[in-house]
């Protein structure tokens, strides 16, 4: 029948050992893996990572490319699979497969300034975009930040968003929904809020957006109000692939596979999906 | 040697029988209960093969699974020498014939080669696959009162098999496909047919006109008003009585959807397979996330997912006018009587005029 | 460390916890990974703390009510096992019938106002209403069945030593049955609740060629209106239904029907 080349390996994890891990929230661990030769991954791309005798689950790519074999993720206790992982330590073993799915084309990007919209967790795989838009500053733009997170305590990369703020032709606005009389010395609100007042030439200025479902409908809207065309606009979607290579079923919006032509897809070839958001 | 061979019952059902020297041989068999399964034969066992060119129908489950079986292990796992561990991929390659295989169902393994094949290439559908020879028969009449084949393009399906085998003039045409399919016919008592296409003539004008359940558009006038239809009512109409079981998806031929679930034997610890199972879109769940959102709750989202990927999405993804074979299988076997066929015969109707438009939430 | 584990039981026959003593073979290999700090059918030791509390059995009384409570606040993680703790089980429809009612039914009138009138037996009336242990405190894993599956206790316990516990796919038991290649009850004309109960059992009694009774409870989410049509098609009336039901999942009936207490 077919001659298709197979590749016996499809499913199968190697073997990646835990290097650094910490919390970064309550709920969410930074983690670092060694995985033996490069990933060789875009920014936005994401592995299926396994725990044996657990499961699998797709876990965003947090690091920006990288030459070394080293990996970095950020992941939230959510469910059965992430419960066990946060109970690991540095020296132990999971496994990897990927990287996977589009992720974001650096191309996009270059030349224009950058609006980074991220909510909670959705920090995460955007510091691979962000990270690799610095490594080689003078190719964009300005690049601006919009940090959100639920409370102080819930936010994300402290150190990396004061660290980003600093450098030349970047600003970084954090926001929480709420201070839970916690230290706050950024802003309280939603993260779609400091949009109207940003200087914005829709010309020259493309954004990237990461969180939870509820926030690209608001953000979308408050991005396109500044003139900002769909095209521009790029979403990295979440939805829970099972396999990451296009065949489970889980993970598809209308005819499309988030895992293989996502999960960053640009605003403008969601109009066509009408399950995306 | 043959390329097409005109042979007796008796020597056809010989000829199966005796494929199990060299290979496992799966044939249709009706059990006690009345259901018919595609079931191991015994070596030899000429009677047991008759359901070969018997024409009741259809399975209760597609042959087609045979290439991905539920719970099937993709690979197992041990402890590695540096306190990591070892994976090892577990491929079936025994060599199998399947026979008897009704041109839907035929349709469907095609349709899953292309689908198994396309992007990345899936190891395990494709190893047992390409260890498999494929034996069909053509139907001489609907195999059901549910059957709508020849709608749906697959009553003259014969991509896939190696033999197809058909009644015509009282006797079987064996007619080989392809050079497997040539070898095989090797084995078979019989004599040549040098005219293949006019016997198929034959066979075909003495089906019955038309052959089962006929709906009032084409393939294609099927894709483009599923597609106009997203927020019909037709969904909605077609899911209150909906029990959410997945029965239509686990027993569609052209359902290839699965989750996975790891198996550890507590007595050695770092041990353990990592298996598939079967899933579908209409069971709850399918389309949640980690933190529990579900982008398809709504029974009839998930009705439109479902029907979508038939008659729109894998047609358009993967090149052919519809993933539904029209086997029936699906109607038949839900107990609340919704049968895929009463809903493209409503999307080619169009919307009733005084139905109110009803936009279905995700 | 290894998990210390314990078993406790409430109103229930307790045969799950022989349906786990049944898992011999790896019994053995699971007391090498755990501590079995309190098990009522196999060992007296009392434990304080537990990291997980298997509780059996139905809460009837004010007194199993408090001492389940007492159980949750010594346990990390609380376990139903089996039918009787997950769903109320058969022992749920008394809750259609007043105690006193229940009781003359038993045992006939003149036994119940004997009862009645004596106030040494006055304990037995602090019976209320029979609840599965969700009622009364926070539940963090079912394991569902009538009995028990021995292959889901041993899968929670390897998930349990890894620091989590499985999820449950609510999936109704027709998915097993296609599984396993089983003609529909119904096409033989028979009834079954399959559609409308929790999987995870492998479609035992279908496989034998029996129907599915609903032991393992009621999906949160079954569309009951739908399947009672269809059950009526099938030629039962609405009390047949009822009983079908209330077999099992009385509990888990009201609760869809009726709305939340």
């Amino acid at each position: 029948m077919t001659n298709a080349a197979v590749d016996p390996s499809l499913y199968l994890p190697r073997p990646a050992r835990i290097v650094e891990t910490f919390p970064l929230t309550a709920q969410e661990r930074y983690y670092k893996v060694a995985l033996g030769t490069p990933l060789g991954h875009r920014p936005g791309q994401f592995v299926m990572l396994s725990l044996l005798g657990i499961g699998e689950a797709p876990i965003s790519i947090s690091c920006p490319p990288r030459d070394d074999d080293l990996l970095e993720m950020v992941i939230r206790e959510a469910g059965s699979l992430t419960r066990a992982i946060a109970r690991l330590g540095e020296g132990d073993w999971i496994g990897v497969r990927g990287p996977f799915g589009s992720g974001f084309d650096l191309d996009d990007f270059r030349g224009q300034d950058v609006i980074f919209v991220a909510g909670g967790l959705g920090l995460a795989p955007l510091r691979s975009l962000i990270e690799a838009l610095l490594a080689d500053r003078g190719a964009y733009g300005r690049i601006t930040i919009l940090s959100g997170s639920r409370t102080p305590a819930a936010e994300l990369y402290r150190d990396r968003l004061a660290a980003w703020s600093e450098v030349e032709g970047v600003e970084v606005i954090r926001l929480v929904d709420r201070t839970e009389h916690q230290p706050w010395k950024g802003r309280v609100g939603l993260v779609t809020e400091p949009i109207p007042d940003l200087a914005i030439d829709p010309r020259r200025t493309v954004a990237a957006l990461c969180g939870p479902p509820v926030m690209y409908k608001f953000t979308a809207l408050a991005l396109a109000r500044k003139g900002l065309r769909p095209e521009r606009i790029f979403v990295d979607l979440e939805r829970r692939m099972r396999c990451g290579v296009g065949k489970c079923g889980h993970c598809q919006i209308n005819h499309v596979y988030c895992c293989q032509d996502g999960p960053v897809f640009r605003l403008s070839e969601l109009s066509g999906l009408r399950e995306a958001l | 040697m043959a390329e097409a061979l005109y042979a007796s019952s008796e020597s056809v059902l010989d000829w199966i029988a005796n494929q199990g020297s060299t290979r496992a041989v799966i044939a249709p068999r009706q059990g006690d209960d009345g259901a018919i399964r595609y079931e191991p034969l015994e070596p030899g066992d000429r009677e047991a093969a008759r359901g070969v060119l018997a024409l009741a129908g259809p399975s209760l489950l597609p042959p087609g699974k045979l290439f991905s079986p539920p719970g099937e292990v993709l690979f197992t796992w041990g402890p590695a020498e540096d306190g990591s561990f070892r994976v090892e991929p577990r491929l079936d390659r025994a060599p199998r014939l399947l026979a008897g295989v009704h041109p839907c169902d035929l349709r469907a393994i095609h349709l899953m080669d292309r689908v198994q094949a396309d992007g990345n290439p899936d190891p395990h559908y494709l190893a047992r696959r390409e260890a498999t020879a494929i034996v069909g028969l053509a139907c001489s009449e609907p195999c059901s009162e549910r059957c709508f084949c020849e709608a749906m393009g697959s009553l003259d399906h014969h991509e896939g098999a190696d033999v197809m085998l058909a009644a015509v003039d009282g006797r079987i045409l064996a007619h080989a496909r392809t050079p497997l399919g040539v070898s095989l016919l090797a084995d078979l008592a019989g004599e040549p047919c040098a005219d293949p296409e006019a016997a198929w003539a034959r066979h075909r004008a003495a089906r019955p006109e038309p052959f089962g359940r006929a709906l009032p558009g084409s393939r294609e006038a099927l894709g483009r008003a599923t597609t106009a239809a997203w927020s019909d009512p037709v969904w909605t109409r077609h899911t209150e009585a909906c029990l959410a079981c997945g029965t239509c998806n686990l027993v569609c031929p052209t359902c290839y959807c699965f989750d996975t679930r790891d198996e550890i034997d507590v007595a050695h610890p770092g041990c353990g397979e990592r298996c598939r199972d079967w899933d579908g879109c209409m069971l709850p769940g399918f389309a949640a996330v980690a933190g529990g959102h579900d982008f398809r709750r709504d029974l009839a989202a998930r009705q439109r997912h479902r029907v979508n990927r038939k008659f729109a999405y894998l047609p358009a993804a993967h090149g052919d006018a519809s993933f539904c074979v029209g086997c029936g299988r699906c109607g038949a076997q839900c107990t609340a009587n919704i049968d895929i066929f009463d809903i493209a015969r409503d999307l080619l109707a169009g919307s009733p005029d005084d139905a109110p438009e009803a936009e279905v939430s995700a | 460390m290894r998990p210390r584990i314990a078993f406790f039981d409430f109103a229930s026959c307790e045969g799950c916890q022989l349906a786990i003593l049944n898992c011999e073979d790896r019994l053995l290999d699971l007391l090498q990974l755990v501590d079995i700090v309190e098990f009522r059918e196999a060992l007296s030791e009392k434990g304080a703390r537990y990291d997980v509390a298997f509780v059996e059995g139905s809460i009837h009384r004010e007194i199993d009510a408090e001492r389940l409570r007492d159980i949750r606040a010594r346990s990390r993680l609380l376990v139903a096992l089996g039918a009787c703790a997950s769903t109320g089980n058969v022992q749920a429809a008394a809750n259609a019938l007043s105690p006193a009612e229940n009781f003359a039914r038993v045992y006939g009138e003149a036994a119940r106002n004997r009862v009645q009138a004596d106030r040494r037996h006055w304990p037995l009336w602090a019976h209320t209403r029979v609840r599965p242990i969700e009622e009364v405190v926070e539940v963090d894993h079912h394991l569902r069945g009538c009995p028990v599956v021995p292959e889901e206790f041993l899968r929670f316990l390897g998930h349990v030593l890894a620091g989590t516990r499985p999820m449950e796919r609510p999936h109704a038991v027709c998915t097993e049955c296609k599984a396993a290649g089983v003609r529909c009850v119904f096409e033989r004309g028979e009834t079954c609740m399959g559609q409308v109960t929790w999987a995870g059992c492998r479609a035992i009694c279908t496989r034998q060629g029996y129907r599915c009774d609903g032991c393992r409870g009621l999906l949160p989410d079954a569309n009951l209106a739908a399947h009672r049509r269809v059950l009526r098609e099938h030629g039962l009336d609405d009390e047949a239904i009822d009983a079908r039901y209330d077999l099992f999942c009385a509990a888990g009936r009201q609760a869809i029907e009726e709305g939340p207490l």
